[in-house]
């Protein structure tokens, strides 16, 4: 088990250096920050003298060098919009992202996979039709246009909640319904298949024919093979807690990390878009990780075959 | 029928007799309402520096409530000037401005302004660097090499000369009259007093900041507002600053609040999410109307629409395809199209607040396709492509005027390509080929000096980021700049106008800019014609 979480990790490591690696180019090659932050009317030896200050000077690799070193020591870099640290940046705005993203994703599994699992075990039924229509229709309306419906149902013609900001709880319900419906709808539909791939599989035939209840064969048997792919959804899901919300944000004028992501890529606030995205990596890598070594617990075999024994 | 008992109407008689005791300072308190703003942007730098966010969304937040001037300008008038700080100026000579401060203008810190304070609101450490008075000739971006104590922002030496291009100095001759000496003669020392950037700051706040950006973040000035929280790109709430001289503000708060979709901003609105919704397209504008107890305010503004050419583009070299160019648009469709017409086509760069400097007879170049076609065909125009640099609606109907243009240009025959780019520094990468960019021309003041001068003379930022020149204009432009014999400026501008619009286009109108923001009927508010927001006690009602 220990390898198999090490060359896992080892993975997860290299996944995070790539990503950090293309996100330094990238931004290097699409904008001189120099130029975007002092503006147009700056002079030309205000920039140089910018660009000195931030080492923008220097060869692409000589500063590569230095921002790994500078990773090592836990320093992100220092924004240059702002002149704060980008960490500080970046932590002060994830609690306000995952105010909407942690509802939104117990919402989703907390709707999506009953209803997946409700249509399975009444399948061809009009309930199965009913939350498969259901599915298809909220995982293919994009976010925009669900969350503007919403504001227009409940702000606009109802009254009955707030159609932006971050003044309280009842700002939050909205961009959270938002988020939380396409997810339920593809939940509900892997939920569904999975169950129905399952419950057509031997064992459970076998189970019935020796006489353990249908309760139990559900929960016993049938659910647990089935959770592998919800588990890989759902694994998707919480990676993207973070970064999830960058429409939703825009939206709802809440300010979270989609929001600063948004204004530093505009800005080429190197350090902040790297730290973001660093974070982002590392979030999803984690995530990925974590249900790998489910994987190995809901089904041994997967272990087995990387060679864990 | 009304039941009561005797309990009860004692309480209501204790009640009454209170109301009629309490001061009337209190009621007016309590009935202070606070209002939400929604914005697109607040500020385009993340400060809020009147020297730092130069931008259209600056104006919005800072004028008239949180930053003054000793000389303000009549927002909800004619926009021109009227005692502020300064409750009366006199001229000494050509050069030299005495002005007499107000007494007891008190700093949101709790401090009276004094002649101190200007002095160092104007001086090198707050605006100019190591900058030195110039007197007409280019500065360019090399010749410039900045001092930043407390980190000033690099960018800001350079507007500040664009503003005060020979100011030497303020002189404190007491403590409540200031002189302002300029180096060389200038009939526009009292315009530039209320322009975008001229406003008064306190110097001790400014000594106890640890850096720019903690300054520039609260700055302490004498607004009927002052600073409460800013955050920046999410909101600013300002607070009413109860010692102001013009007497207690109306509102309790203001707080502008970050809503980048108009969709959004437009919902809050009619939610009742929002007292304000600003910077509304055309289009939109009778989705609101519509709305039983909402009303949109808005008309056009002191800010023309303008596009830019490149003069030193192979193909925009001979001026006779920048005449075609000019001569190719047919402003009054755009006008129509994408405003339902409910903004003008003005009479070349100027403004009527001009007053006896606004040139008579003078007009954009007429729409003649076939004088266009004729210009390209004298110029030998062979179809090599125009880049056409546009941003992502930065200005209200960019992108689908942008369009209309190209394909206003293509009947002629020109083959204009836009590129679409992310901010102002890809519009001014100099390291590809630069043809037509789109901008926009204001009046900061109530002369040329504010508008073709600051922009298209040799300190605009036209000649500064090399894309045009030309050695007549400058002449003209240093005589409007120094000359004090008015009808000599008079000619000199429309000469300018001639060259800069006609003979070697450096521009070319599109139409004039206008605002537009939803309100709720009930609040009585009405719009300046302007970005600015009065929420004075003058524009207040109930």
């Amino acid at each position: 088990m220990l390898s198999f979480v090490l060359s896992r990790l080892l993975r997860a490591f290299i996944t995070v250096l790539l990503v950090m690696t293309f996100a330094f180019c990238v931004l290097r090659l699409s904008g001189d920050p120099a130029q975007i932050l002092l503006g147009p009317d700056a002079p030309q030896e205000a920039i140089d003298a910018f660009r000195e200050r931030w080492g923008l000077n220097d060869p692409i690799l000589v500063q590569y060098w230095a921002y790994l070193r500078s990773l090592l020591s836990l320093d992100f870099g220092m924004s240059m919009r702002d002149k704060s640290p980008a960490l500080q940046l970046v932590l002060e705005r994830i609690p306000t992202t995952l105010q909407l993203t942690v509802p939104a994703l117990i919402l989703k599994i907390g709707i999506g996979i009953p209803a997946g699992v409700y249509a399975a075990l009444h399948r061809e039924s009009v309930a199965d039709r009913g939350v498969i229509m259901l599915a298809v229709l909220g995982f293919t309306m994009p976010s925009f246009v669900i969350g503007l419906l919403l504001v227009l149902i409940f702000s606009v013609t109802l009254g009955w909640l707030p159609s932006g900001g971050q003044d309280g709880w009842i700002h939050g319900i909205l961009p959270t319904l938002t988020m939380s419906i396409g997810g339920v709808g593809i939940l509900a539909r892997f939920s569904r298949s999975a169950m129905i791939e399952v419950l057509g599989q031997p064992y459970i035939r076998a189970a019935s024919a020796k006489g353990v209840s249908w309760r139990d064969v559900v929960w016993k048997h049938a659910l647990p093979n089935a959770s592998v792919p919800i588990v890989t959804i759902v694994g998707f899901m919480i990676g993207s807690l973070i970064a999830g919300a960058v429409v939703v944000e825009t939206i709802f004028a809440w300010p979270g990390i989609g929001r600063l992501l948004v204004v530093s890529v505009a800005n080429r606030d190197l350090a902040v878009v790297q730290c973001l995205l660093l974070v982002i990596a590392g979030t999803m890598v984690l995530a990925n990780l974590a249900v790998d070594i489910l994987y190995g617990w809901l089904d041994p075999r997967l272990s087995r075959k990387s060679g864990v024994h | 029928m009304l039941k009561m008992n005797r309990r009860q109407a004692l309480g209501l008689l204790g009640a009454a007799s209170g109301s009629l005791i309490l001061p009337r300072v209190a009621i007016g308190q309590s009935a202070r309402p606070s209002i939400t703003v929604a914005v697109q942007k607040i500020t385009i730098n993340g400060t809020l520096d009147v020297w730092y966010e130069q931008s259209n969304v600056g104006e919005r937040v800072f004028f008239p409530n949180l930053w003054e001037g000793l000389i303000l300008r009549d927002w909800m008038g004619n926009q021109g000037p009227v005692p502020g700080l300064a409750t009366e100026w006199k001229r000494l000579d050509d050069k030299t401005v005495e002005l007499t401060l107000r007494r007891g203008v008190k700093f949101h810190n709790g401090d009276e302004m004094t002649a101190d304070d200007v002095v160092f609101s104007f001086s090198p450490e707050r605006m100019f660097a190591d900058t030195q008075p110039d007197g007409g000739k280019t500065i360019y971006e090399d010749d410039y090499k900045p001092k930043t104590d407390k980190e000033l922002p690099a960018s800001i030496p350079g507007v500040a000369r664009r503003i005060w291009p020979a100011l030497r100095g303020v002189e404190a001759v007491d403590q409540y009259t200031v002189r302002f000496h300029n180096a060389s003669p200038d009939v526009t020392l009292e315009g530039r007093l209320f322009a975008f950037g001229s406003q008064i700051t306190s110097r001790r706040a400014w000594n106890e900041a640890k850096s720019y950006t903690e300054w520039a973040r609260r700055p302490v000035t004498t607004g009927p507002y002052k600073v409460v929280e800013y955050k920046p790109d999410i909101s600013l709430v300002l607070e009413a600053h109860d010692e102001y001289w013009g007497g207690r503000p109306p509102l309790q708060q203001i707080r502008f609040i970050e809503v980048p979709e108009v969709s959004s901003r437009i919902n809050g609105l009619l939610s009742g999410e929002y007292d304000f919704a600003c910077d509304l397209p055309p289009d939109q504008v009778g989705a609101v109307e519509k709305a039983s107890g909402f009303e949109v305010q808005g008309s056009p503004i002191l800010n023309h629409r303008i596009s830019t050419f490149n003069k030193y583009h192979p193909v925009l070299e001979n001026p006779l395809v920048r005449r075609a160019m000019t001569h190719a648009i047919d402003r009054q469709a755009i006008v129509e199209a994408l405003w339902a017409g409910k903004t003008n086509i003005p009479k070349g760069l100027q403004f009527e607040f001009y007053g006896d400097m606004f040139v008579n007879g003078w007009d954009v170049p007429a729409y003649d396709p076939k004088l266009a076609q004729s210009m390209l065909k004298e110029a030998g125009y062979k179809g090599d492509p125009i880049p056409f640099r546009v941003l992502n609606n930065y200005y209200t109907n960019q992108v689908p005027n942008a369009q209309i243009m190209v394909e206003m240009w293509k009947q002629i025959g020109l083959n204009v390509e836009i590129e679409m780019k992310e901010n102002w520094a890809q519009i001014h990468d100099a390291s590809a080929p630069r043809g037509v960019r789109d901008w926009s021309a204001g009046g900061a003041f109530n002369d040329p000096v504010a508008t073709i001068v600051n922009q298209f003379g040799p300190n605009g930022e036209v000649q500064q980021k090399k894309d045009w020149t030309n050695e007549e204009a400058n002449r003209m432009a240093e005589i409007i700049q120094k000359s004090t014999d008015r009808a000599a400026r008079k000619k000199a501008f429309a000469r300018m106008l001639e060259i800069c619009e006609r003979e070697d286009p450096a521009y070319q109108i599109i139409h004039q800019n206008a605002v537009f923001t939803g309100v709720k009927s009930s609040l009585k508010w009405k719009a300046a014609p302007a970005f600015a927001m009065d929420f004075r006690k003058e524009n207040w009602f109930l």
